[in-house]
This record gives structure tokens, sequence and C-alpha cells, in this order.
């Protein structure tokens, strides 16, 4: 037992100890030829500290080379055959414990950049409670079925991804989202593995647990873009695959001409591809960890790199700059009473799937007792929810994309869908004023008063127009989000611009556009003086979904490098056609993460500047990293030709190079 | 039938080192697919499970002078 554990302390450490030996043995030797004169014991020594630490090396050089993947461990042991070919005993085994150290605090540094991420992993817990045969047992959390009920207590971790059956909590999803505000959960709501309920006792229906959940996904696709190649990292992978092979080529020939063994050799050693191919490595996954934990996916090193030049914003102004809970604000009947001008227009557009839609068959399902308006025009199906309206669905209805909807209410019950309309319905119009003007429908002036004084206000407002004659106006407004005036703000510090891209129309994007500018400023987070300097350096309204592709298209064009924020679904194709295109809201959405180059897992918008400052020092820190390298290598390279760097100088200053490169790479771990 | 396995490295010391791992892995037998990644430590083998023995693929990754664990 006790020589077991001695082996496999010894397997563990088994670097730390043969550089150690190594080290010692090299010191020993170096002492004696120093000190006395025994020159033969000391030589020994030197060459047996070579032997020692050179082992592990010389063998995985063989495989290097039998692999042929020449790299760096196939030169220095190269150098140290050689050094000791040509007597030079103490250059060996300096240089091959040089090495040895060097790579076992690489090793070291980097085991930690290796399991940034895995320290989420461990946040879900191993055990869950789940509720089995009426009586609740405790089971290995990654065997718990679909659609099993999980019970957390308060305080525990949650086990799984699921939905909430019983109970109400505010839970902590940091580890999923990088909130740090913990979220109310109740009935229906969605929870996932490894977030922390803080409060109260909740009951969980499992839909994935495992590998499949949330969690899991997020660092699995964290990982890939880990591992994926920046345009930075392949041209140099691609460069050191004939780097190696060069440089043995170089010191023969530095040999042949030269006839000066020591400094062919110190060629082999300062010539190994070292902090050139780890710097960029070490830099992107630092940075792409960091962001992973902080709620940020990075889709990998290229989408960093390009995040790095981004000097232009864009925002989609609903559900981004605000919350996207839009809810009628006012109604407004024109000869026609308020109620029926809701109902109308509910029905209307109760198939569309618009946030605009949603808002107003919300707010007519919840008007109370709107029949006494005498607001419904049609037979409707009676009421089965006692509190609730019902709004009947229209006969047909059409989208006009950006602007509103056409549909035909009223006519009753035989097959719907009949595009002929002479059968005694109404053809019920909601939409904007570029839909009206499509149609050539009149607009009298106290509409156009009513909607200018709404618009003023920031509220988006749609006409409601029955059988060619506007009846109504509905104002709607959504609330902005309390962050976005101070990102706005964070940016243009950054000195990066700023634009707002929307739908609505020229005034309410105004005043939108005015209240983030003018929060901005009262945040104090002004620092240029002048009020412009807080507000947008741009607005663009009345864009439909294909115009903000061209508005970025556009910006491209001028020279700037795009990032478009949106959700990932309605902004899909502006995501998709910006240099970089940030989804929000990604926690439960696939298609957001598929199409972004950056997902942002929580609504969270002060995010932004943080990943955009981040990209920038990732970008810097790669720029750093390749320029030490180069160098370095110039340095010493120009010392070898001097004969200034011998063997074991070279490799000193190589590892302390590639060791300065990771650990600055590793500064991007607490950005 | 084809089978995937991961194992997770810690102590790569250089690019190159995962290159090695990856040719060694891929001249083991009934290995169809291997992926090593240096900056990630993650080493993906898919094999066929009729030929190859998946304990040996931990033994060459060892054999490489480098520590697998499991992924």
């Amino acid at each position: 037992m006790k020589k077991q554990s001695i082996t496999q302390y010894y397997r563990k450490h088994r670097k730390a100890i043969v550089t150690a030996t190594s080290g010692l043995l090299y010191g020993g030797g170096w002492s004696l030829g120093y000190l006395t004169s025994f020159e033969m014991a000391s030589a020994a020594i030197l060459v047996l500290a070579t032997i020692v630490g050179g082992y592990d090396i010389a063998k995985t050089a063989y495989h290097e080379v039998t692999n042929r993947t020449l790299g760096i461990k196939t030169l220095v042991t190269l150098a140290a055959i050689g050094a000791i070919v040509i007597g030079e005993y103490w250059e060996a085994a300096a240089v091959v414990f040089l090495f040895s150290l060097g790579s076992y605090l690489e090793g070291r540094t980097m085991r930690k950049t290796r399991t940034a991420l895995q320290e989420l992993l461990e946040m879900t817990p191993d055990t869950a409670t789940v509720r089995r045969d009426g009586e609740l047992q405790e089971i290995p959390a990654r065997e718990v079925e679909e659609g099993e009920v999980v019970v957390v207590k308060p305080g525990g971790k949650i086990p799984v991804d699921g939905t909430v059956v019983d109970g109400e909590s505010a839970v902590n999803q940091a580890p999923v989202t990088g909130e740090s505000v913990p979220v109310h959960k109740a009935d229906g709501d969605e929870v996932y593995a490894g977030t922390v309920n803080q409060e109260g006792a909740l009951e969980i229906r499992t839909t994935g647990a495992g590998s499949d959940t949330t969690l899991e996904r997020i660092i699995r696709r964290v990982e890939e873009a880990q591992e994926a190649q920046s345009p930075t990292e392949s041209l140099i992978d691609r460069f050191a695959k004939y780097y190696t092979p060069a440089v043995i080529v170089l010191a023969i020939g530095a040999y042949a001409v030269t006839q000066n063994a020591i400094l062919s050799l110190t060629l082999l050693v300062i010539g190994c591809p070292g902090a050139l191919v780890i710097g960029p490595p070490v830099s992107i996954v630092s940075a792409i960890g960091n962001a992973a934990r902080s709620g940020v996916l990075m889709k990998g090193g290229d989408h960093l790199e390009r995040a790095g030049k981004i000097d232009l914003v864009a925002f989609d102004k609903t559900g981004t700059l605000t919350k996207g809970e839009t809810t009628v604000a006012d109604i407004e009947g024109f000869g026609v009473a308020d109620g029926e001008v809701l109902s109308l227009a509910a029905t209307a557009e109760k198939k569309s799937e618009h946030h605009l839609a949603d808002a107003i068959v919300d707010a007519a399902r919840e008007r109370p007792t709107a029949a006494t308006d005498g607001g419904a025009t049609v037979a409707q199906a009676d009421d089965t929810d006692a509190s609730l309206q019902s709004v009947p669905d229209p006969d047909d209805f059409d989208v006009v994309a950006g602007k509103g909807v056409i549909a035909h209410v009223g006519v009753s019950g035989e097959a719907g869908g009949s595009s002929d309309e002479s059968d005694g319905g109404h053809e019920v119009i909601v939409g904007n004023r570029a839909l009206l003007d499509d149609r050539d429908i009149d607009i009298p002036s106290q509409v156009t008063d009513y909607v200018r004084e709404r618009e003023e206000r920031g509220e988006t407002v749609v006409h409601v127009i029955r059988d060619g004659d506007i009846i109504g106006a509905i104002a709607m407004r959504d609330e902005l989000r309390e962050a976005a005036p101070g990102v706005v703000a964070a940016l243009r510090d950054a000195g990066i611009e700023t634009v707002m891209l929307t739908g609505d129309n020229e005034r309410t994007a105004a005043a939108v556009a005015e209240e983030v500018g003018r929060e901005a400023g009262e945040t104090g987070l002004r620092k240029r003086g002048g009020d412009a300097a807080t507000q947008f350096d741009e607005y663009r309204a009345e864009l439909l979904p294909e115009d903000k592709q061209s508005v970025i298209e556009a910006y491209q064009a001028d020279g700037h490098v795009v990032a478009m924020v949106g959700d990932g679904i309605n902004d899909a194709p502006s995501l998709a056609t910006a240099d970089v295109g940030i989804a929000m809201g990604a926690a439960g959405t696939d298609t957001a993460i598929e199409t972004a180059d950056m997902a942002l897992m929580a609504d969270d918008l002060e995010r932004i500047p943080y990943a955009v400052k981040l990209s920038k020092a990732t970008r810097w820190n790669v720029l750093e990293n390749v320029g030490l390298a180069v160098l370095t290598v110039t340095v010493l390279l120009a010392g070898v030709l001097t004969s200034y760097v011998t063997l074991a100088a070279g490799m000193l200053v190589h590892e302390a190079s590639v060791l300065l490169v990771i650990l600055n790479g590793m500064r991007l771990l607490r950005y | 039938m084809s089978n995937t396995t991961q194992f997770r490295v810690l102590d790569f010391d250089c690019p190159t080192c995962a290159s090695t791992v990856e040719r060694a892995l891929s001249n083991v037998d009934g290995v169809q697919h291997v992926e090593v990644h240096y900056a990630t430590g993650r080493v993906e083998i898919e094999y066929d499970d009729s030929v190859a023995d998946p304990d040996a693929f931990a033994q060459t990754i060892e054999n490489q002078g480098y520590t697998p664990q499991p992924a």
C-alpha cells in the first residue's frame, strides 16, 4: 500500500521531481567543476544531470520524429546531444535543466487556463432529490429522467434544467447568465442546472439532466470556441510547421560555413518555436473563459479578433435598449368607442407574432367587460375564462412587413381564408403611417395631432382602419432598460460610436434617443463635456428589417467595423451582416447562439461595454505576445551571431519569454 | 459501431506536444478520428469499438509523457 502511494506520488509529480533532480545534479556538477579540480567527476555529474532531465524530453522527441511532428523537444534533444559530443557538458546540463523547469512552469500555468471552465461545471451538484413513487429519493443527478420532479431545498443548487411546478424562490443564475442579481422564480418559470436556489423550496419538473443541460451546452460551445483557431493562430501554426525543420537546416548550414559547433547548437535552442506559437492561444482561451464566466459567450478566436476592432455599435431599439415588454398606453377612438377600436384591432392582430400585436391582444383580453362598449361587431365565441375576454379569430390576415396587418373580420362561419371579401365582413387594417400611405387612406388632422402627441413621448402608435376609414389609434409604450443610458455613455467613453436602429417612426425614435441621452447625462458619466457626448451619434428610424441590413452595410462601406446588438431572432439578418453580431438573452434559445458571434446569456445590456473592451484588450494582448516573441528571437539571434549568447543563456531567455507570454495572456482571465 | 470518448490532458507544455499525441492516437488500431487541442487540453477520439481497445488510448497518451484524465 505504501509502495503504491509512493508510485502514485511519483507519477503525479514526475515532472517536478525530474526537474528538481536534474537541477540539483546540475548545481552539484557545476560547483564541483568550479570549486575543485575534479573535472572528470564534475563532467560525469553534469552528464547525469543531462540524462535525468533529458530522458523524458528525448522520449517525446523520439515520438515527434516517428510521428513526423518536429517540435521544440527534438531541437532541445539535438542541442543537448550535440553539446555532450563536443564536450560542453555544462551547457548540455543547463539547457536540459532550464528547459525542464520552463516547461514544468508552463504546464502548471496552462493548467490554470484549462481548468477555468471546469469551475463552472462543478457548480452542478452530483446528486438530486427526486420524487419517485410518492417518496423522496436521492439519486445521481445524471440519472434524473425527463419529466421527473426534483425537489430543491432553500440554499441548494439546482441539479437539472426544468420548469418550476411548485414553490417560489429567488434563484441566483450567475453560473449560467453571469447576472449577480437573483431572479424571482415561480410556477411555470424555467430554471437551469448549476444555479442556486436562495430562498424557498422549489419543485422542478425536469426538462434536461446530465449532459443535456443549458450549462453543459454552454460549456461545450465555449470549448469549441476556444479550440477554433483565430486567423492569427492558424497563420502562426502553418508557419511553425516549416519553422522547426528550417531551424535544423539553418543550424547545419551554419556549422558547414563557420565550423562553429556552439554557434549552430545555440541556433537550435533559440530557434525553438516558443512564445510565438503559445502566446495567441493562451490569450484567446483566457479571454473566452473569462467572458463565459461573466455570461458572455464568444464564438471563437476569429470573432474575438474582429470584435477587438469594433468602432461602431448599432443597437436595435425594441427589446434591446427597451425592455421589450410593450403595453398599450392609450386608446383613442375617432367617432367610435375605445373598446371597439381595441377589440377590432385585437381580432385583426390575433394571428400576428409581432410584439405590438401581442400587446394589443393582451390589452383586449384584460379589458374589463369590453362587451358593454358594444365593441364586438361580430358573433364571437362565448367566454370560457371569466376574467379574460376572448378575442375572435380573423377570417384571414396578411402581414405587411414593418408596416402592419390587413385582415378581414366578421364573416360568419364558412370555410375561412376566402380571399373574396364581398360577403358582409369588414376589412380591418392596423398599421403605421407608411401602410396608410400605401393604401391612400386620408388621415384627418385630429388623428395626426393625437399621433404626434403620443410619439413625442416615445410611444409607438398604430392606426386602426375599418373599411377604409380611420376609426381609432392605439398608443403603445416599451420602457427603456435602466442600463441603456449608462451603456451608451460607457461605449462613447471608450471611443466607440453608437447608433440606434428602429422600425419605429422618426418622432418616437427621436424621443427614445433623447431619453437615453438625457439620462446618460444625468448619470454623470459624461467626461467630455457637452450634451452630445452622451447621446447616440445617430439614430435611424422607420427601418424595415432589410433596411437595417443595408444601414449596417453602409457603415461598413464607410470603413467602420460594426457590431450589431439585437435579440438574435428578429434581428438575425442584421446580426449576420454586422462584423460582430451580438445576441441578447440567449440562455434559452439555441437559434440566437447559432446566428450570433457573441451571445449575452442574460438580457444584461451592461455586458456589452465589458465584452467590447475585453475584445480590445485581447487583441492588444495577442499583439503584445507576438511582438514579445519576435523581439526575443531577434535579440537572441543577434546575440548568437555576435557570439554573446551561448546555449544556456539562449535557453534561459527563450523559456523566460514563453513564461512571460503565458502570464501576459492569463491576465485576461482576471480582466 | 462507431463510438466516441474524451480525455482531458492538463499538462501539455507545447502545441507540438498536442499534435504528437494526436498523431500517435490516430495510429492506434480502430481509431477513426482524433482531435487534440492544446489550448483546452481536450482529446476527442472517435473509434470503431469492434476493433479498438479504449484502454489503449489512455496508455498511448501516457506513453507520450502526458497524464490523461477522464473528461
